[in-house]
């Protein structure tokens, strides 16, 4: 696992928590405690209310593909190997948006609004990626 | 005067790769052109707003550079970096300046070496986390996942973005000065290869070297220059510091904002524009910006280009000289120089018939800045 050679999260005291949540197979994100949103980026006050006060909580992990992109060249050499390789921009069921990969699918397969499932890859020692699976819908 | 303040001249460089040039060589060069193109005497200039070029070393301090080697006396300047809205937040920031004293003549400007430099347009955007944890680097795949959610809601086709870089390619021909005047077809358009999917390579910009000016006073001082003064009708500034954080941002909503802001100003509408010249890092751009800017509702973009529209001939010629898609990619700058020279009579070939307003818009950075502008003949 020490040959990852992507680009890794910086991990601060401010990003920790999510990074730790991931290890334990938790996808949490910031809630203000002062008027309840959710947030993400990572921040250090409430983008609505500007409040400092906030509780980490963990979300349901599911969503829906929202768009994606597939790369058929690499910008980065790392992902090289990789190419084509899609990037996808889930909406989570709790209305926070984030970049991710889509996994367990063909590219050609993925279509936008696809329910999805968050799945965990463990990358390196310390860090844990969430990436997102296809879900069967009834 | 309904409209305080004009453009009273411009300025540009060769475009394309001009190996041994340098970033601030080349602006020194259009503003020399901008000058000549007025009539002004450089004594007379008081004010400098700069873009600096994506390989220029002195980043912010580019406009002391540009003031030291052309030996000017400010009493307004700055340099700014909001990317592909640069070029119309500082026509704004001239025009502010200038109706309200604070200088007597702005020059603004910008020089690049992107091409010869290596400037490639490949970073990860994202705060905190860096978006190149999932791969996603480039300014494309931001217009990229625009793109992909557009023919997802809308049913946007891959051809109908193809129309725009057919459009530009085409008005590129009629343009001597363009970097990419051969003709292209649909089926070279859905030949190219793809880039970040769904954008194709003829759905990204060149990377370019040159340079390009203008230059902004009050009307009263632009009667008895070199040139008829192109009013500064409408010029405004929107923008969405958050990314991901706003459910819209692959919508770029605060396009809107700055359209409104410019309408109101001019007193103009969509009915009333005769030509754009819209901002096309990439051909989603330009359908997204026609559906704010009003031409057509939210969503009937991918139609409204089809047809010929947005060629020189149609309803609403676009990019007259060929755009960031096959002119050159300054950033805009272009955009405004060839609204300015189509407001004079000046294009000859490509001339747009009765020119005599013109929308002229320009976002950047990760689809967070945007600027507009509504210039009228005289």
């Amino acid at each position: 696992m020490s040959d990852y050679l992507k680009p890794l999260p910086t991990i601060t005291d401010e990003t920790a928590p999510f990074w730790a949540g991931l290890n334990q197979g938790e996808l949490r994100f910031q809630r203000c405690c002062g008027c309840g949103k959710r947030r993400y980026p990572i921040s250090q006050v409430c983008p609505r209310c500007l409040s400092a006060d906030f509780a980490w909580e963990p979300v349901s992990g599911r969503g829906r593909v929202f768009s994606f992109v597939v790369f058929h060249r690499a910008y980065h050499p790392s992902f090289a190997a990789d190419v084509p390789y899609n990037v996808a921009l889930i909406r989570l069921a709790e209305e926070i948006f984030m970049f991710s990969n889509v996994v367990g699918i063909a590219n050609e397969d993925i279509m936008c609004d696809m329910p999805v499932m968050v799945d965990f890859e463990r990358v390196t020692e310390t860090i844990t990626l969430p990436r997102f699976r296809p879900v069967r819908t009834p | 005067m309904r409209y305080p303040t004009a453009i009273v001249g411009i300025g540009k460089t060769a475009q394309g790769t001009l190996p041994g040039a340098t970033p601030l060589g080349l602006q020194i060069a259009a503003v020399k052109a901008a000058l000549d193109d007025s009539g002004l005497d450089k004594s007379e200039i008081d004010g400098l707003l700069t873009q600096p070029g994506t390989t220029a070393p002195e980043g912010a301090a580019n406009y002391l550079r540009l003031g030291e080697a052309l030996g000017l006396s400010l009493r307004y300047g700055g340099s700014f970096a909001m990317g592909g809205a640069t070029c119309l937040a500082s026509l704004q920031m001239a025009s502010l300046a200038v109706s309200s004293g604070a200088a007597k003549a702005v020059v603004c400007a910008f020089g690049d070496t992107a091409r010869s430099g290596g400037s490639k347009f490949d970073r990860a955007a994202g705060w905190g986390d860096s978006w190149g944890i999932w791969g996603m680097f480039s300014a494309a795949a931001n217009s990229a996942m625009t793109a992909r959610r557009h023919m997802h809601e809308f049913g946007t086709k891959s051809h109908q973005l193809g129309e725009v870089a057919i459009a530009c390619r085409r008005h590129a021909g009629l343009n001597p000065d363009a970097v990419m005047r051969a003709p292209m077809t649909m089926d070279d358009y859905i030949a190219s290869r793809l880039i970040v999917a769904p954008l194709r390579l003829y759905d990204c910009c060149l990377i370019s070297d040159g340079a390009a000016a203008f230059i902004v006073t009050t009307h009263e001082r632009a009667s008895d220059l070199r040139h008829r003064p192109v009013s500064i009708m409408g010029a405004a500034q929107a923008h969405s510091p958050e990314t991901i954080g706003n459910p819209n941002w692959w919508y770029v909503p605060h396009q809107r904002v700055a359209i409104e802001q410019v309408y109101a100003q001019s007193g103009v509408n969509p009915a009333d524009i005769d030509f754009a010249q819209i901002y096309d890092n990439f051909t989603i751009s330009v359908i997204v910006w026609l559906e704010h800017a009003g031409f057509c509702k939210a969503g009937e973009g991918g139609p409204f280009v089809e047809g010929g529209r947005i060629q020189l001939g149609g309803e609403l010629p676009i990019n007259t000289a060929g755009g960031n898609l096959s002119e050159s990619y300054m950033q805009g700058w272009l955009h405004l120089v060839e609204a300015v020279a189509q407001l004079r009579g000046a294009c000859g070939e490509r001339q747009a018939p009765n020119a005599e307003i013109g929308l002229v818009t320009g976002r950047g950075m990760t689809l967070n800045c945007s600027a507009a502008a509504v210039l009228g003949r005289g």
